[in-house]
């Protein structure tokens, strides 16, 4: 199959599938969405070679993406619509579909025309549009009236966190599955530190650099007694730091310490136990505070932290240390043999992965502001691993995408899946379709699928690292023959 | 100092029960290349992880450069000055060729974590000349400038054990250890390495030792020759006349082979 075409399918579904299920204006976001996948894929399928081959490879993606995005809308308007008795004026639909094709296409062309840029530029206008895209997003969900706003914070929150947890698994190679013990961490500082549970109220600016720090300082404590282990028994013991966390938490609402007869502690409330530290204070900036009925200045907050965070990511990443990690995943005899301090390098990886996360952990706690143990369990950590591992270990652009469809198939996507097929269970005529309780009976089941579906088709993540990609394409036939003539000799 | 680069008094490595290293004395003069002999299991390779820190004798003692380095952690023998190869190379697989040699820079490299967050002018100097440096390398092993960004597991397996080379050298060792670098090579292939090793020598002053199957490398660029079997020095001195010795003849070849010496490696050398 042509390349552009494929690339325009693959683009496409997401338009189809969001246009579908979520219905209304969100088509000309779906549109745009599904426009600049198309052309990104196609882009890293060919050399782009001038912007004008950059604009024609986007179109024919763009308009290919565009043309399911609006196929979704009109399967939403004319069929499903009129099932579960909504009316839909026909004209209006057709408007919506309209719109989704052109704005595919025009989102096609901006991505395929910065893909033309000669080397170096095509980079940083690649970032720079989706720069631009994350900064209009709060006019965009405002004017196409979607209201996503209070759902896409929480999904920054755990891309924040995503990218930290990368460094742990992604750069340094060591499989971490309490990293949600360092968020917990950051958030219980920010806890104690501004609200009344303690009557101290440092500002929100002070705060989240030393929950960063405290949960760094954990992150060296917790990877102390790991450092002999590696793989599966590393996991283990992580899992086990990932529970005792916001068990600890639960637990020292009343604590007593006496050493020798002399009671220094006495029924102390370190953590507030199950009813957790509540309310803690929000941040305010020049005297404007923030508010949680306004969305707007939280996501550009959350937003700058994670500008902030991959900026110094990236200069970890492409640094002696950042070398150390690498050579310490791939093989730590030789790393050693090579002049590099296993121990220290291996708890800077632990540090400054946890870093990131006391950021998150300080963020959720001003903007929740209610902060209870139950908010930090393993299903947060297995959630952020799923995102780094989707989008492609030790990518940053893998894992904000991972990120992002993972956290939106969960929070917005399914739960609207639902919604629709419920509706269309209840207008079937059939008495046993009724008793079906589809929303929550089969969400998690959904999520679970659409993971096992994403790592069967996409084995390496979404966007891997550029040169495995290439080399794992390259003998794409020779080996998918070797593994299927393993599977005929298994069945034989 | 000494003229003595390595001395090993009387080492000895056990594992459980076994003894694989018995109270070996060996010394290699500054300067020197040397070869370390012997069939397979002789403890060879178990000899160089003693010295590199890998493991810790059970006793005996190690001296570099007239510093006891017994016991020391592999990254501080590093930074000493001991560099090393493995027998099945380890290159890091998923990093490119300039990125393995400059992993081998690291103990030469000075940038620390706030130095790197906030890329102080002298972390992107250091990190400039790094670079160079690596680059250098990489031409000086014969791999060329042009394939520093292939992933070093796409590198043909010759080019593979040059890197390797080339990432030891960045570690600017005084002493380099190289665990059969010729294995698996074509004779022109072996030929060339053979030149690289003998001009690393010339050139840098750097202190080789290595371990060998190839008789014709060990006879060719040796100037002494240490033979171990089951664990023990059975003889050395030079090439020529370790190669004659009965004892050795008897290791390679088992009893009664010797009064032969026809067949198996040793005589292929010849």
């Amino acid at each position: 199959m042509n390349s552009r075409i494929r690339a325009g399918l693959i683009g496409g579904i997401f338009g189809l599938l969001i246009s579908l299920v979520s219905g209304g204006q969100i088509a000309y976001l779906a549109g745009i969405i599904a426009g600049a996948i198309a052309s990104q894929l196609a882009a890293q399928e060919e050399d782009v070679a001038s912007v004008r081959a950059g604009i024609q490879l986007g179109l024919r993606a763009g308009l290919v993406a565009g043309a399911l995005t609006a196929l979704g809308v009109f399967i939403r308007g004319f069929l499903i619509n009129p099932l579960v008795n909504v009316s839909a004026d026909a004209s209006v639909v057709f408007m919506l579909g309209l719109g989704g094709l052109v704005m595919a296409g025009v989102a096609g062309v901006v991505f395929g025309a910065i893909r033309g840029l000669p080397s170096p530029q095509n980079r940083f206008g690649t970032l720079l549009a989706f720069g631009l895209l994350a900064v209009a997003y709060p006019f965009l969900d405002s004017l196409l009236n979607l209201r996503f706003m209070n759902e896409v914070i929480p999904v920054l929150i755990f891309i924040l966190m995503a990218l930290g947890l990368n460094i742990v698994v992604g750069y340094a190679g060591l499989l971490d599955l309490g990293y949600a013990a360092f968020f917990a961490i950051g958030a219980y500082t920010t806890g104690m530190l501004a609200s009344p549970h303690f009557g101290i109220s440092m500002p929100f600016w002070i705060v989240i650099w030393i929950a960063a720090a405290v949960a760094a300082l954990f992150g060296i404590l917790l990877g102390a007694p790991t450092l002999p282990l590696r793989g599966d028994y590393l996991a283990i013991v992580t899992l086990g730091f990932g529970e005792i966390v916001p068990i600890a938490a639960n637990n020292l609402d009343n604590v007593t310490i006496s050493i020798l007869g002399v009671t220094l502690l006495e029924n102390f409330d370190l953590t507030g136990g199950p009813r957790g530290i509540n309310p803690i204070n929000r941040p305010s900036l020049f005297g404007y505070a923030f508010e949680p009925s306004q969305p707007i200045p939280w996501y550009f907050l959350i937003l700058g932290l994670i500008v902030f965070s991959i900026f110094f990511i990236l200069r970890l990443r492409n640094s002696r240390l950042g070398r150390a990690w690498s050579a310490m995943r791939e093989d730590e005899l030789a790393a050693s043999a090579m002049g590099i301090n296993l121990v220290r390098t291996k708890l800077l990886a632990f540090a400054m992965g946890a870093t990131f996360s006391g950021f998150a952990g300080a963020f959720y706690g001003s903007f929740i502001s209610a902060i209870t143990p139950a908010s930090f369990g393993f299903d947060v950590s297995v959630i952020l691993l799923c995102m780094v591992i989707l989008g492609g270990l030790g990518n940053i652009t893998g894992v904000i995408l991972g990120g992002l469809i993972i956290q939106f198939a969960d929070r917005l996507f399914l739960p609207q899946l639902g919604d629709v097929v419920q509706g269309l269970l209840q207008n079937s005529n059939i008495e046993v379709l009724k008793e079906i309780n589809f929303k929550t009976d089969f969400r998690t089941m959904l999520f679970g699928l659409t993971l096992v579906i994403m790592m069967l088709v996409r084995p390496e993540g979404l966007v891997p690292n550029e040169r495995r990609r290439r080399e794992l394409h390259a003998d794409d036939e020779a080996t998918a023959h070797e593994r299927q003539t393993l599977y005929d000799a298994e069945q034989a | 100092m000494s003229d003595k680069l390595l001395d090993a008094q009387g080492i000895t490595k056990q594992f459980g029960g076994l003894t694989a290293v018995n109270s070996v004395d060996f010394s290699i003069e500054r300067r020197s290349i040397s070869s370390l002999i012997g069939p397979n299991g002789a403890g060879k390779t178990t000899f160089f992880n003693m010295i590199t820190g890998l493991y810790t004798p059970t006793s005996g003692k190690v001296l570099f450069d007239g510093q006891e380095i017994t016991g020391t952690k592999p990254h501080l023998v590093t930074a000493l000055g001991i560099g090393r190869t493995f027998q099945n190379i380890r290159l890091f697989a998923q990093m490119t060729a300039l990125e393995n040699v400059l992993v081998g820079r690291h103990s030469r490299l000075h940038a620390g974590l706030i130095g790197t967050l906030l890329r102080l002018r002298k972390v992107r100097e250091e990190e400039v000349a790094a670079r160079t440096h690596a680059l250098d390398l990489l031409e000086y092993v014969g791999l060329g400038r042009r394939r520093a960004d292939e992933l070093s597991k796409n590198l043909p397996y010759g080019d593979q054990r040059r890197l390797e080379i080339a990432r030891a050298l960045a570690t600017e060792p005084k002493l380099l250890l190289l665990d059969e670098p010729t294995a698996g090579m074509n004779p022109n292939e072996t030929g060339e390495l053979t030149k690289l090793i003998r001009r690393v020598r010339d050139d840098r002053g750097v202190t080789i030792l290595l371990i060998e199957h190839d008789m014709k490398v060990v006879m060719d660029i040796s100037e002494k020759v240490t033979v171990l079997d089951h664990g023990a020095k059975i003889a050395e001195g030079l090439p020529e006349l370790v190669r004659a010795d009965e004892q050795v003849i008897e290791a390679y070849l088992g009893r009664g082979a010797a009064a032969h010496g026809k067949g198996g490696r040793m005589p292929t050398a010849a």
